[in-house]
Formats: C-alpha cells, structure tokens, sequence
C-alpha cells in the first residue's frame, strides 16, 4: 500500500481495494492543498455514541491511514477547528456543550456528521437524546456506517472540503 | 440461614437442591431483613448490581451477587421503601452508585440523610422528575452531594468535550498544583436511557440496542442480552455456535487490549509504540472483518446462536500474524525504560479497595482479586477448559497492562485450541425458526458474560415477544467508580491519561 509506507503483506479488508485508498488520498491532499493553504484542521465531538465511531476516528491518525500527510489535523480547539465531526445521537445533555464548539469556530466552517446515530439511525428523539444532530448544527456532509471505517471517513472529509470551497469562491458568486 | 453456613453456594442459599447448583438462584425477603443477609454475603460474594423494578405492589429492589468461584448469580427481591432506614452502601460501598441512579430513576432516597451524586441527570435538572417515576413526585437540590473544592485547591475542568476521538465527560481535576488530590466524574452527558428503550421491543431490536449501548464490548454485552433471553424463555444454543460466541468474545477481547496499549502510548509520549499498537489494532480490526464479517463485530450474536459462520483458515492464519506482532510489541514496551518508569505506581488500586468497590475485570485481577466468569465450567460448559487467569498483584498501571498482555496470550491460545477442535463453525447459523417465545407468558432470565473489561450483566424480562423490562450492567459500570481512587494514589497531572488509558472504560457503557 504505496500511500501509508506499509508492507504488502497488510492488506485492506474485503470490498476495500488499495486504489480507492490511494485515489482518496490524493485528491484530498490536492484539495486541501488548494483549499486551505495545506491544511484541514478537525475538531471532534461526541453527543452519546458508542465509542466505535472515535476508535475509528482516532485511527485516521495511525500509520495505516495517517491523515497528516494529506494536511489534515486534530486540533483540540475550536477556534482552530475547520471541521466540527459529529458522532452520537445528540444527547440532550450535550446541546450546550455541541453549540459553544460550533459557534467558537471561525468561518468558513464545515460540519460532518459520522455514524449511523446522528443521523438518526439507532436512537430515536426523546427526554434523552435528539435521535439527528441535524436540528442542532447545520450537517454538510454524512458518513454512513455503523461505524463508518476511517476510508469511509477520508472520503468524507473530501467532501467537506469541497463544501468549504464552495464557501471560499461560490460558484458564479463573489468571494 | 447464612451465607457462610452453605459455604457461599446460593442454591442451597435459596433452598434449593444440592446436586446440581442452579447458576441463577432467587430469594424474596421482606424489606426489614435484606440489611442482615447483605452483611453476611459481603464477606463472601462480590456485590454485582441492584435496580428496581416494577412490581404487582409498588417497586422491587433487586441486588444481584456473584460467587466467584462457581460462577453462580444470586438474585434477592425485596419491597422499594421510599425511605430505606440505613443506605445500603454503609454494608456495601459498591453499591453507593446505584442507590444514586434509584434517586435519579425512581425518586427514591438512600436512606440515613445519605445525599446523592448525579449520575444519570445534569446538575440543571435539580427539580426534575424521576426518570422513571409515575406520578407528579420531583427530585430535590437538596439530596445532592456537596460538591465543594476549598483551601488552596481549585478544579481543573477537563471535558466534557476532550481529544481528538475520545468520549465525552467531564473531569474535574482538584489539584493544589502538580499533585492531585481528588476527582470529580460526570457522565451523565452520553446518558441515553437504552434500557427504558428496550421496553416495548421485540427481542431483536433490544438486542441492537444492547450492542450499541457499549460498541466497543458488543460481543460481550449482546452475548449477555442473549443469555439472559435464553435463560428467560428456556432455549438452547447449539456447540457450535456457542464456540462461535466464545470466538468473538475473544477477539473483541484482543482488540481491546491491543486498543488500550496504544493509548498507553500516546499517553506516555511514546509514539513509535502507539504507532506500532496502532498498526497491530487495525489488523485486529482487520481479522475481525474477515473471520467474522464486522471490524467490531457487530450484528453476530443473536438469541438462541449466532448469525454467521467463522471463516476458519482467515482466523488461523490471522492468529499467527497478530500474535507475533503482539509478542513483539510488549517485548519492545517492556526494554523501554521511560515506558515502563510512567505505567510503574501510577493509578494503584489495591487488593482492598477492588474487592470493597466489586470491581470486575483486568482492573480487579491486576490488583490480586480473582474474578473471572470463564473459570467456571459450570458458566461455559466445556469451551473453557485450561483455561489460565491472568493476575498480578501491583494493582498499578503496569500491572493492569501486564494483565492485558497476558490475557492475550490466553486468547489466542484458546482461539487456536477452538478453531483446531474440528467443531463444524463454518456451518451457516440461521435464526432459530419459528420464535418460540411470541406470544409467550411472562418470563425473566439472568445472563452475563467475562468481557474484554469484566462480567457484563442483563437482568431482562418478557412477555409476548417484547422486553417489558431490561436492566444493563456492563463491566464498565463497575469500574469507572474506582478511576477517582486510582487518581488520588499519589498521582500528578500528566498521569491522568495513563491511569485512564489503562483502565481502558468506556463512558458509553456507563451512561447506558
């Protein structure tokens, strides 16, 4: 797997061939290039999951994936945030907490919901939790998957990042 | 009767034969005489959970213990008292956490003037009403705990959004300084009422719901739900798929040790490790997918068997792969002196403090206590036999890894043993056809499971194929009680992330 420096002995599990890896990579280091000078910083929030959606998470940053090298960072504040990434079902207990990152990061920002909870797939709007995000912070983009596998999240990101181009340079629009 | 006259054997507790103990055995007192039998089980079994449920007459507290050595459960029924004259938790600490979560479910004090911590409810929802409570009966501010930091000290506030992929809660750190002197835990953040979501669902959504409760023990926990809905409705499992069962039991288990070394890496600033773990937990990952069709092995366990086959040659030829690197890491790990220096004091629990606080899992074996469900064959038939317990004695962060490491190896010997056992795994498990339990008469059952963090408990209850009642308790449950005990032992703040990392919880499976 010529992008993440591993053997070939490791190969990627079933339905995941090493060009869709590598493709994926590349435009989103090319995007993030062009987009953002070099770099996508993300900040992540949980509002109730399970924990498989943050092991997948923060295995975007291990050597199999190693999403430094496409320019794209953790940051643990917000207001060096890009990216807000969503998981869970948005427990209400979480509101504030979801509200003061979002409204701490500076524009143009982007949020990406991750999982199969926030968008309302395994709990439903109750006392406990709002069962969709989507009625708490703009959702640009969704990650399916319960959990979504970190190729699944690069893609993803890819997509934020074309929606923060759109904010930067609207197509037809003025900067 | 006592407990210690029948040498902690709760069938004959219960009254019941003594040829073949009961795994589960169930006993109704009158309210006024739980406080003695507890007093006289606390020495000699492990204080396991207590809940309430809905009766014909009001509440029902139920208290579970475990017998570590046979690896039986006993069930006490007693009426709820609003007011319970003493708490519970002056004969068992342990169950100082529950008797909060009563108050929070049910409005239903400890007893004694005893005040209360939030565990389930924000702060805010100081007047709110009773989760679960009928009625128009309201919580009151002044139950609560005093939550008070003085002197010199002051409250670093950690959370409840913290790092990069990391769970939510909060962390209030009281230090003076350097040196830590207390902690306060808040999870109520993630709560997500699961088991009042299971009420009214059939058994197959419960069991969705029982394995996203805690995703990173799904196996464990949805293996738990299914025992329990077996027990209840009287069916059985077939050799090979309780194998089966066993295998993703083992797998999970490995992840989530190899998981919690990569923490401890990043913990301890030691990058090349947490790479080198990180490597190793995808291709546990991995080898989840291909040997059994999810990366966290979601959606295998159903109740009466499993849902898939093993794919035997990818599994035996991962098993060699995973435990070389394995074998490796730990070597490397433990040559590393600035490694080994940080883990070696840190986060101590001792002997005394696992078996006041019935904590479960590494956690509790790391600190010289002994409890393991899958010593009991009486528990696992005979998939367990040979099986070694790992235990060390430190009660440290070193210990709790080398506990890990060794559990490990366990695993992947008995996976090895249980693929090579010519036992037909790869047949294709269906649903058991029709349900036999729709349109059933009431029935309850107990199940539980040895997870990659400690005995995971179900207590559930049916009736015409839908759950009217569900009581959770995964091993995470347990321990995450004993995290400010750990933090207070003599620790510093750059500690914090090593005695978390090695207790390897999670929130999710607190706040259910």
């Amino acid at each position: 797997m010529t992008t993440s420096g591993r053997d070939p002995g490791s190969p990627l599990p079933p339905n995941t061939a090493n060009g869709d890896l590598d493709a994926a990579a590349d435009q989103l280091r090319e995007r993030s290039r062009t987009v953002l000078r070099r770099s996508l910083h993300i900040r992540t929030v949980d509002t109730g999951s399970c924990g498989a959606c943050e092991s997948e998470i923060r295995l975007l940053s291990s050597p199999y994936y190693d999403f430094h090298r496409l320019g794209l960072f953790f940051t643990p504040s917000p207001r060096h945030a890009d990216c807000l990434l969503v998981t869970g079902p948005g427990c209400r207990a979480m509101d504030h907490a979801v509200l003061s990152a979002y409204e701490a990061m500076p524009a143009p920002k982007v949020v990406v919901a991750v999982g199969a909870c926030p968008l309302g797939g395994v709990f439903g709007a109750d006392r406990y939790t709002r069962g969709a995000i989507t009625g708490l912070v703009p959702v640009d983009v969704v990650v399916p998957g319960c959990p979504p596998s970190p190729l699944a999240l690069i893609h993803g990101l890819l997509l934020a990042l074309g929606r923060i181009e759109e904010r930067i340079s609207p197509p037809g629009g003025e900067q | 009767m006592t407990a210690r006259e029948h040498d902690g054997t709760f069938g004959q507790l219960a009254g019941e034969g003594t040829e073949r103990q009961p795994l589960v055995s169930d006993l109704h007192l009158p309210a006024a005489a739980v406080g003695d039998l507890v007093a006289q089980l606390a020495p000699v079994a492990r204080f396991a959970d207590m809940f309430a449920r809905p009766a014909e007459e009001g509440l029902e507290r139920v208290l579970v213990f475990t017998d570590d050595q046979s690896g039986g459960h006993l069930r006490l029924f007693c009426p709820l008292e609003e007011k319970f004259p003493v708490p519970l938790s002056l004969l068992l600490p342990a169950a100082y956490q529950e008797e909060c979560e009563l108050y929070e479910l049910w409005g239903v004090e400890p007893g004694g003037g005893k005040p209360v911590n939030r565990v389930i409810l924000p702060p805010s929802a100081e007047t709110e009403k009773p989760l679960r409570a009928p009625g128009g009966k309201r919580l009151s501010s002044e139950v609560r705990a005093p939550h008070v930091v003085q002197g010199e000290a002051i409250e670093f506030p950690w959370g409840p959004i913290r790092g990069a992929g990391q769970e939510s809660l909060y962390l209030g750190l009281v230090t003076t300084g350097e040196e830590l002197l207390d902690a306060y835990l808040a999870m109520f953040h993630k709560h997500r009422g699961v088991e009042h979501r299971m009420v009214g669902q059939t058994l197959a959504r419960a069991l969705f719901l029982a394995e996203r409760c805690e995703g990173l023990g799904a196996v464990g926990n949805a293996l738990a739900f299914a025992r329990a809905a077996e027990a209840a409705l009287g069916l059985g499992v077939e050799p090979a798929a309780e194998v089966t069962r066993c295998l993703a039991l083992e797998l999970e288990r490995v992840y989530n040790h190899v998981a919690s070394l990569a923490a401890l890496g990043a913990a301890t600033g030691l990058s090349v490790g947490q790479s080198e773990a990180e490597i190793l937990l995808e291709d546990c990952l991995r080898l989840n997918a291909r040997a059994l069709g999810h990366r966290y092995l979601f959606n295998l366990v159903e109740v009466g068997g499993v849902r898939r086959g093993v794919d035997l040659a990818a599994l035996d030829a991962g098993l060699d792969r995973l435990e070389a690197g394995y074998e490796s890491l730990v070597a490397k790990l433990l040559a590393t002196n600035s490694y080994v220096d940080r883990l070696e004091g840190a986060g101590t629990i001792t002997g005394e403090v696992a078996h006041r606080l019935a904590l479960v899992g590494p956690v509790a074996r790391a600190a010289g206590v002994g409890t393991d469900l899958r010593r009991s064959p009486q528990v696992w038939g005979t998939s367990y036999v040979g099986f070694e317990q790992a235990r060390e004695r430190a009660g440290d962060c070193l210990a709790r890894m080398l506990v890990g490491a060794a559990e490990v190896r366990e695993s992947v010997r008995l996976m090895r043993h249980w693929v090579r056992s010519g036992i037909p795994l790869q047949d294709d498990w269906s649903a058991p056809a029709p349900s036999p339990w729709e349109g059933g008469s009431p029935a309850a059952g107990l199940g539980w499971a040895e997870t990659c963090r400690g005995e995971a408990l179900v207590h559930l209850e049916v009736a015409g194929g839908q759950v009217t009642f569900a009581r959770l308790r995964p091993a995470a449950a347990r321990n995450w009680r004993a995290l400010d005990d750990a933090l207070r032992a003599r620790n510093v703040f750059t500690d914090v992330p090593i005695v978390e990392a090695s207790f390897w919880l999670t929130v999710a499976g607190f706040a259910r």
